[in-house]
């Protein structure tokens, strides 16, 4: 018989979990948006060396599994971190993971931030240029707003599957919200009704935002 | 008089194939002129070429004594001195027409919001919106929205204002009431060039106009010359056309 009764002592320990799981992902989302802006622009520039460089990142993260890129970077950031400030100090599993995470997002968010720049007519950048804007206050004030709100619902979609994508760093042995619902129901003996629990929690979230997008998408459609 | 817009042998090519051929013109102080001619004979780049939306490879064209061509002009102080009206409008969806007309007077001339607010809502009253200040472009018609981008254009105070066929993407009961913005402007004495197919706009209002084709600059004269016997034969076939109907 399954016993979900476990599970009651052990939420705290699942709701801190749940914490860094969000916490993790609501600062990839934003470092990768930003990120992934950067590169959209550099890889839209007439600058063919910038354009370049741009394109290689996009294609190389998007070519490698995100497993590869947390576990490297758990390895890499700390020797970075001491090689830039001299400071021998522990970096920590989770500023690693978050480097991680907005590096490789970074590379789906410029192609979704691409996509919708040059979605914006060459009349809009023209008018502002007319009104004596240059690039950077086009781009600001005219041509990434309008961008944004178009891609609002890419945005969204790519933020679940980043959801899900957080547990990866059970790798290097955070304490996200699977992670934490695996240990405990290995250590109550119980890891089938944990990881239903944790299975249900993951789709009511997944699921919920996923309509949410879609009634959004019908929104900015109209 | 002293020309506003000085352009001389202006040559233009997209890879191996020229647009513009030493097209060499003016525009006087106050001085209305229309450029017309059939499409694809180059007027729209003529124009855009006159603040730099459209680069060039040949010749000179000044701008109040700037020359546009100089990689040294600082092409945004240029364009913020120079009016431009557009075909599809372009204004901006995302923001209010009150924030279309006062983003580029805070964000490039510098002015505060309440400067801005009084400038823009003055010259949205003048071409008759001032009603729907607070609207979305969206909500507008198209010649209303026509008239907020004169009005948009109007309120960096420019020197000189260009129109790019203001009125060919409007339908026709909506294209009087932005010729009658633009008359009104060329009354005050505004220095406008337009590109555009209202002959009728042209007799009334313009000093002089330009007949393009296949990249040349035609015919250059006087209204009253240009529509009693212009030369050309292109000329006189395309005004045949275009004043049948």
């Amino acid at each position: 018989m399954m016993d979900f009764s476990q599970i009651i002592p052990a939420l705290p320990a699942l709701t801190d979990g749940m914490l860094l799981t969000l916490r993790l992902l609501g600062l990839s989302v934003v470092g990768g948006v930003v990120l992934g802006t950067l590169l959209a622009l550099a890889r839209l520039s007439d600058r063919r060396v910038l354009s370049g460089l741009a394109k290689f990142y996009v294609n190389y993260f998007r070519s490698i599994p995100l497993l590869l890129v947390i576990s490297w970077f758990y390895l890499v950031v700390p020797l970075i971190y001491n090689w830039l400030t001299g400071s021998f100090e522990p970096v920590g599993a989770f500023t690693s993971c978050l480097v991680a995470f907005v590096m490789f997002e970074a590379a789906y968010y410029a192609e979704i931030v691409r996509a919708g720049i040059q979605a914006i007519p060459k009349g809009q950048v023209n008018a502002a240029y007319a009104l004596g804007m240059g690039y950077g206050q086009a781009m600001r004030l005219i041509v990434l707003p309008q961008a944004f709100r178009k891609m609002t619902p890419l945005f969204l979609q790519q933020s679940i599957i980043l959801f899900q994508d957080t547990s990866l760093v059970y790798a290097v042995g955070l304490l996200d919200f699977l992670n934490t619902a695996r240990s405990k129901g290995d250590i109550v003996g119980l890891p089938h009704e944990f990881l239903i629990f944790a299975g249900a929690v993951y789709f009511v979230i997944s699921f919920g935002a996923t309509l949410l997008v879609k009634r959004l998408q019908k929104r900015f459609a109209v | 008089m002293t020309a506003m817009i000085q352009l001389s042998n202006v040559s233009k090519w997209y890879g191996d194939f020229q647009v513009l051929t030493d097209c060499t013109t003016q525009v006087a102080k106050g001085e209305v002129v229309v450029v017309c001619g059939p499409s694809g004979s180059g007027k729209s780049t003529l124009i855009k070429c006159v603040n730099a939306l459209e680069p060039f490879q040949k010749g000179t064209i000044l701008v109040d004594g700037v020359s546009v061509g100089d990689p040294k002009t600082d092409l945004p102080k240029l364009r913020s001195r120079v009016g431009m009206v557009f075909q599809h409008f372009e204004l901006f969806p995302h923001l209010s027409i009150t924030d279309n007309l006062t983003i580029a007077q805070m964000k490039v001339l510098g002015r505060s919001r309440e400067e801005a607010n009084d400038k823009g809502l003055k010259y949205l009253d003048r071409v008759g919106l001032k009603a729907h200040a607070a609207k979305f472009p969206g909500q507008l018609s198209g010649g209303q929205q026509q008239r907020v981008a004169i009005a948009r254009a109007l309120a960096m105070d420019p020197i000189a204002m260009l129109f790019d066929e203001p009125t060919s993407a409007l339908d026709p009961e909506m294209i009087n009431e932005v010729l009658d913005v633009m008359t009104g402007l060329a009354h005050e004495g505004m220095t406008m060039m337009c590109v555009t197919h209202e002959m009728g706009f042209a007799r009334r209002v313009a000093d002089r106009v330009i007949f393009m084709d296949r990249g040349h600059i035609v015919e250059d004269c006087a209204k009253e010359e240009f529509f009693g016997a212009p030369r050309g034969e292109r000329a006189q076939q395309f005004l045949s056309k275009i004043l049948q109907h």
